[in-house]
């Protein structure tokens, strides 16, 4: 008897530990080991082992939105770095663009998807703002405008717009008001989400100190 | 029972460090590291990426035969098949470069691109219509571009010796008739179409794909925009009249429709006029345009059908002076009505398919009254064509297409009931291959065959082009080809069964674009056979038969810079052309007067942030024209003065959504000849009267107001201008 309970004692304890284990999957665990390196990267060579890493996982996952959405935004974080030439950084842009397209194709009508479609967008701007900023500022606001009335409280649509409306008030000369409403909206979401949550699905928590920043150049 | 579980438990660690490790370095063809490529195994989550030394070591859980995969951007990937057992394994992986369209070497001979995705483009689209002096008109843009010349008197384009009906016009690649406005000799067209329409041009000067032909020099393809960014309404309000568009776009589709008026009156009677006006043009026009757009690009099936349909009608009288007679002169009065319809589509299907097609119709009617007589001439344009283009892979690949024309023309003088016409139906196919040797080296080889009913002809034209990229992003190209052209229809009217004239392009070009600075040089030789020849005057030609022949040859040079001066952008073109030919009622080869030896322009656009205005001014200049004197032997014995505008304009935006837009071309007044025209009979003392064609106002000068109204407050008009 004694040594029967032990055996079930034993058994339960072998169980807990295996569904301790359990509850994040392989795939759970790769994204997210990745998803905080990822947020912590600051040089173009983490950023590419990252943008690699969810490479991998985007393969052994094909339905899965997420790897390809993070794979995209080490890209365009590279795209963004000022040391690359033009070339350069339209390739890694040319490559976010279509895992973009990729991703939007798993997810349909997903804000936050069409919210790293803009910011690609924004990136290849900015990439040459002096000859693409006239024909480019148009789709980068519109696609912001789509991700916004998708879901009007994603804060990253919300901090980018504020972004992109501040450099156009300052090429106009006009006031920076509009700008200044979307900075301060998307502080107030991002305080207000509970972000541990949001780590433990996986979603995007990124573009807090974007917002942030915007808002403190607000008056 | 405590054994069991330590045995279990050390059973499932020990699963665990069954490792394998395996290292190495990737490196391209050349042998230079590649660091951060990826590095794993299929099927699992192992793997890492190489270093700055395109070094790398990772531990593979994994066992048995596995594959390994290396990828890296702007490479194909590969994969290595292997046994993995627990020993190291050292494998150093090549990577071959993969062919990246972005970075690519284009073929640049003879073309000149405007567009905002390509890099290999001279001009972004809103650069044509921000062109000072351009006034809003797409050919006035690209005059400024080399290989032109600018002939004041006319206003169509003109390439490298060739005459107007040298270029042919394509709207989402289905030609275009009559694309400028009619008119009377001496006083300049414009181009029908507004430049708000297109996202891009791409400008052949020679040498261009064997999917374009009927055209002995140059082709002019347009690309209509896709779908408009949000719902808006444009108000203009101009010096010469006005307009509205509107625009609704939802989801996948989207339609636009506008409506103009422009009358020259109210500004003729301000400004002192040359030209004796009767009545001074007047014009309207309306057009809608219907966008559709199906499928996801990123899961492969996608297409766009667009439909685009353009009515206008304008009238004008004018009297025009005859040299060496007193009085008003010969009085023409033109009423001019012209619709064009197009329908296009394009789909991208699976396997690298592509299709693209669609039909248009061009119908022009003049009614002319000259002096005493009345005449009608109808000019009907059908095209349609279906193309299929294949990637067999990303280095290679093939374009098949069909297409078939019907050309009319009819003439009547009405006084006398007499009618004249023809009607031709032509057939082409075209098959061009594409090979990418290298992100370096590309070949494109075509061939078109054409046969034409009227003419009882079948031709086969080859045309071939290949360009290498240099380490300094500098590239050269060639291309070479041949090209036929049936006659313009007044003067095949009279010779319906006339056969093609040919010409032979060779043409090399050398292109850089680097660092917002941009230098293009281009020399090129252009042979023309069985040119059309005729005795007597151009309305009443006798013996039109193709005994005419010449050439063009000369250099161009290109430079464009962004970069050196701040908030500036500005172009210089300069282009020489030798050209002599023996065409018309001309006996010897003689030089055209639309070929002047030496052309140039500078323009330059500087963006004030202080003021929110656009400053532009371009300066057009050439050496002169030349023109038969029958006062002495021989023919085309003289040359105009120097020909030379500056025009000057200015963009204020006020607000984002208004804009305010003054120009004024021929600043310095300069009084521009054209050339000269002279009596048909000598006077009593044996000499030919002769008398200057000039411009029709010593300046124009152009005032508009832009407003767009939308939710986007600060969508703008900005293509418009």
């Amino acid at each position: 008897m004694k040594k029967r309970v032990q055996l079930i004692i034993a058994l339960l304890l072998l169980l807990t530990i295996l569904t301790a284990s359990a509850q994040d999957s392989p795939y759970q665990k790769a994204m997210k080991k990745e998803i905080a390196k990822l947020i912590e990267s600051d040089s173009l060579p983490v950023l590419q082992q990252s943008a690699n890493a969810f490479g991998r996982i985007a393969e052994l996952n094909p339905n899965e939105w997420l790897p390809a959405y993070y794979q995209v935004l080490a890209y365009t974080f590279q795209g963004l770095d000022k040391s690359l030439s033009l070339d350069k950084k339209d390739e890694l842009l040319a490559k976010a663009d279509e895992l973009a397209q990729k991703a939007d194709a798993l997810s349909k009508n997903n804000a936050e998807i069409v919210a790293l479609q803009g910011f690609v967008l924004m990136a290849k701007l900015n990439a040459d703002a002096a000859s693409r900023g006239q024909s480019l500022s148009g789709p980068v606001l519109q696609t912001f405008g789509k991700a916004r009335a998708m879901d009007p409280k994603n804060p990253r649509a919300l901090a980018l717009t504020a972004q992109m409306e501040y450099g156009m008030a300052q090429f106009f000369g006009s006031g920076t008001e509009k700008a200044c409403g979307y900075a301060k909206e998307s502080v107030a979401i991002f305080a207000s989400q509970d972000e541990e949550a949001l780590k433990t699905a996986m979603l995007p928590t990124w573009g807090k100190s974007l917002a942030e920043k915007m808002a403190r150049s607000c008056p | 029972m405590k054994i069991f579980l330590t045995i279990l438990l050390f059973h499932i660690t020990y699963c665990g460090i069954t490792q394998t490790s395996i290292s190495g370095r990737i490196t391209d063809q050349k042998g230079h590291a590649l660091p951060g490529a990826s590095i794993y195994i299929k099927g699992t989550y192992d793997g890492t990426s190489s270093d700055a030394a395109g070094n790398f070591k990772v531990q593979i859980d994994a066992s048995g035969s596995q594959t390994l995969n290396v990828q890296a951007v702007g490479f194909k990937s590969q994969e290595v098949a292997m046994d993995l057992k627990g020993q190291p394994l050292t494998v150093d992986i090549i990577l071959s470069e993969a062919i990246n369209q972005l970075n690519a070497v284009t073929i640049s001979a003879g073309a000149m691109e405007a567009g905002d995705e390509k890099k290999s483009v001279v001009l972004k689209p809103l650069d044509i219509v921000t062109t000072s002096g351009a006034m809003g008109n797409i050919t006035a843009a690209l005059l400024t571009l080399p290989g032109t010349s600018t002939v004041g008197n006319d206003g169509r384009l003109f390439v490298r010796g060739g005459d107007a009906s040298e270029t042919a016009i394509f709207i989402d690649g289905l030609q275009v008739g009559n694309a400028f406005g009619s008119t009377t000799s001496n006083v300049p067209t414009r181009a029908r179409f507004s430049p708000n329409l297109f996202k891009g041009s791409f400008f052949s000067t020679g040498g261009y794909s064997a999917e374009y032909g009927q055209a002995l020099s140059s082709a002019l393809a347009l690309n209509t925009l896709d779908l408009p960014l949000r719902n808006q309404g444009d108000v203009s309000v101009m010096s010469l009249g006005g307009g509205y568009t509107q625009t609704l776009v939802k989801n996948d589709h989207a339609i636009t429709a506008s409506a103009n008026y422009y009358n020259l009156a109210p500004y003729q009677s301000l400004v002192k006029q040359n030209f004796d006006w009767e009545k001074a043009p007047s014009s309207w026009d309306s057009e809608v345009s219907l966008r559709q757009k199906w499928g996801n690009a990123g899961t492969g099936k996608a297409g766009f059908i667009k439909a685009y349909f353009h009515t206008e009608g304008s009238r004008m009288a004018i009297w025009q002076k005859l040299p060496g007679i007193d009085g008003r002169g010969d009085r023409v009065k033109l009423n001019n009505h012209y619709n064009y319809g197009n329908v296009s589509f394009r789909h991208s299907g699976n396997k690298g398919w592509l299709f693209y097609g669609g039909a248009a119709l061009s119908d022009n009617r003049d009614a002319i009254q000259f002096n005493a007589d009345d005449i009608k001439q109808v000019n009907r344009i059908f095209h349609s064509k279906i193309v299929a283009v294949r990637d067999f892979s990303s280095q290679f690949s093939m374009k098949n297409g069909l297409e078939y024309y019907a050309k009319s023309y009819a003439e009547t003088l009405l006084d006398q009931n007499q009618t004249r016409q023809f009607a031709d139906n032509l057939f082409n196919h075209f098959i061009e291959a594409t090979y990418y040797f290298s992100n370096r080296l590309i070949m494109v080889g075509g061939l078109r065959s054409g046969h034409s009913s009227l003419a009882k002809q079948t031709w086969l034209t080859p045309r071939f082009s290949v360009a290498y990229k240099l380490n300094n992003q500098g590239q050269f190209s060639f291309a070479a080809g041949k090209f036929k052209q049936l006659a313009e229809e007044k003067l095949r009217i009279f010779q319906t069964d006339l056969k093609n004239a040919a010409a032979t392009h060779y043409i090399l070009n050398y292109f850089i674009v680097n660092n917002n600075r941009t230098f293009r040089a281009e020399a090129f030789y252009k042979n023309y056979e069985k040119l059309v020849t005729y005795n007597g005057l151009p309305s009443a030609p006798k013996n039109v038969a193709l005994n005419g022949s010449g050439y063009a040859r000369g250099v161009d040079f290109f430079l464009r810079d962004k970069k050196t001066i701040k908030d500036t952008d500005f172009w210089i073109t300069y282009s020489f052309v030798d050209s002599k030919r023996k065409f018309a009622a001309y006996e010897t080869k003689v030089q055209p007067t639309f070929a002047p030896k030496h052309n140039g322009s500078v323009v330059v656009k500087h963006f004030v942030t202080a003021m929110k205005s656009l400053v532009g001014t371009s300066w057009s200049w050439n050496s002169g024209y030349t023109y038969n004197d029958p006062n002495l032997p021989g023919e085309m014995q003289r040359k105009t003065k120097a020909y030379s505008d500056l025009s000057f304009s200015i963009s204020y935006l006020p607000k984002p959504n208004v804009i305010l837009h003054v120009a004024c071309s021929n600043v310095l007044g300069r009084q521009n000849v054209y050339g000269y025209q002279y009596a048909t009979q000598p006077d009593e003392e044996g000499s030919y009267a002769g008398k200057p064609v000039g411009q029709g106002a010593k300046r124009f000068l152009f005032a508009g107001l832009f407003i767009t109204l939308s939710k986007d407050k600060k969508a703008n008009q900005l293509n418009n201008l």
